[in-house]
């Protein structure tokens, strides 16, 4: 058979073969070969179908690594911005804290013009030196602020304005050495001159040795001499010393203002000192 | 150090002063930072610069301080001067001398700084401030005196081979 009458013939036993095929299989006479193909092929069929799997799997698993990376990375990010949100709600809270407390005690005390129930001032900064006992406030002349102003918190008297610049002023607390404040105590009504101490602390002295004075007693000022007005809370008395020798008593007081840690305070604006004090910014 | 750098360096150190040192207190006193570093650039330098840094510290802590007009000046002044004397000491060399020097020199500025007070007319208590707060000042800041000089060492090491106003 040539090679050319082999190639003519060729598609004729391809589909008479592919028949044949057809009419065996149907009949089940090739069952037993297939059967056995079958064995030797299904093991190496599972074989590649595992490793497709795997590899299938494993390129799924580097998608999804990178992907939970990202995911990892955005939510260390969210986490951060979230920690820092925290932090600033919080001093946010704080701050609506003290300005909450500031304003109920604005509103308590509609005779004073308070400068602060809409701008606070914020201390900014302290006296560089052991020996005197400021503070620095970011609000000043343009703030209507002035010198001798009264400077007060929700719990008291902390100062005057003993110095006024364009947006800031220095405060001289009331537990500067050089700072007296006529005084009150509430229920014995024995007055006094409230003066700081050189450690920081206060006492109330030049009080008549007839007048009683006890521990725990209030002490306000008493709005003598016009420099301060009247009521203003000072602190409460902690010791009393009295010498029989002596023409006058005097007594230790705790101020209720926390002087370590003043952030906010307000400026009472619509207060007018009578007198301006000689030696001393805040003498009476 | 030239005074570029000193200017700003001082009146940073006066600011920190101002800022987060009164927030460290102990016995009631909190450090005097710039006569610390005065007097520390006084005992490497010498009196002359010990004087121009205490006339910029001086100047700088005036500016932040509720203090008489010069009065932190002529204070710093006063301590570099001091501290530059035991720059020429025979003990220059010993560990003991800055804490000394720096002891003396808190003791000079507090006095200087109440004599100044007490002649702008302010109430002074002189035995009771030397109690309470002179004296744990001087301490504090004689405690912190081999933290302070050895620092600026280091800085006048990195920064001290020029002459003052260069």
């Amino acid at each position: 058979m040539s090679r050319e009458r082999l190639r003519t013939l060729l598609p004729f036993l391809v589909f008479a073969l592919a028949l044949a095929g057809f009419v065996t299989h149907r009949i089940g006479w090739l069952a037993p070969v297939e059967s056995f193909l079958l064995r030797v092929t299904v093991p190496v069929q599972e074989g590649t179908s595992f490793v497709v799997r795997q590899l299938g799997d494993l390129a799924q698993t580097a998608r999804d690594l990178r992907g939970l990376r990202q995911r990892n990375e955005e939510l260390q990010a969210e986490n951060a911005r979230l920690l820092l949100e925290i932090v600033r709600l919080k001093e946010v809270e704080h701050e609506a804290v003290v300005l909450r407390d500031l304003l109920n005690f604005a509103r308590a005390q509609p005779s004073y013009d308070i400068e602060g129930a809409h701008v606070v001032g914020r201390v900014i900064g302290s006296d560089p030196s052991n020996l005197q006992r400021y503070i620095l406030l970011d609000i000043g002349r343009e703030d209507g602020i002035a010198r001798n102003m009264p400077v007060i918190t929700d719990r008291g008297l902390v100062g005057r304005i003993s110095e006024v610049g364009t947006g800031w002023s220095r405060v001289l607390l009331i537990i500067d050495v050089s700072s007296s404040v006529n005084a009150l105590t509430q229920s014995t009504r024995a007055s006094g001159l409230v003066q700081g101490e050189p450690d920081g602390s206060v006492i109330i002295r030049d009080i008549p040795q007839s007048d009683t004075i006890s521990v725990g007693d209030t002490v306000f000022t008493s709005g003598l001499g016009g420099n301060l007005p009247r009521q203003l809370l000072i602190g409460q008395i902690t010791g009393v010393e009295r010498k029989d020798y002596d023409l006058y008593q005097q007594a230790s007081v705790e101020p209720t203002v926390d002087f370590g840690r003043l952030e906010e305070v307000m400026v009472i604006t619509g207060f007018a000192p009578i007198e301006e004090p000689q030696n001393s910014e805040l003498g009476q | 150090m030239t005074l570029y750098l000193v200017v700003p360096f001082l009146f940073a150190i006066a600011i920190l002063q101002t800022s987060a040192v009164p927030h460290l207190t102990v016995w009631g006193v909190f450090p005097d930072v710039p006569v610390l570093v005065v007097a520390s650039w006084g005992l490497l330098r010498g009196r002359r610069e010990g004087a121009i840094w205490g006339l910029i510290g001086g100047m700088a802590v005036d500016l932040l301080s509720g203090l008489p007009a010069g009065a932190a000046t002529l204070s710093l002044i006063a301590v570099g001067l001091l501290s530059g004397l035991a720059q020429t000491s025979a003990f220059r060399q010993h560990g003991i001398l800055p804490v000394i020097t720096i002891f003396l020199a808190t003791i000079a500025y507090d006095l200087v700084t109440l004599l100044i007070l007490g002649i702008s007319g302010s109430r002074v208590l002189w035995l009771d401030s030397l109690i309470r707060i002179v004296l744990p000042s001087a301490v504090l800041n004689g405690a912190l005196a081999p933290m302070v000089y050895w620092t600026m060492r280091s800085l006048y090491a990195r920064f001290g081979s020029d002459e003052m106003g260069r």
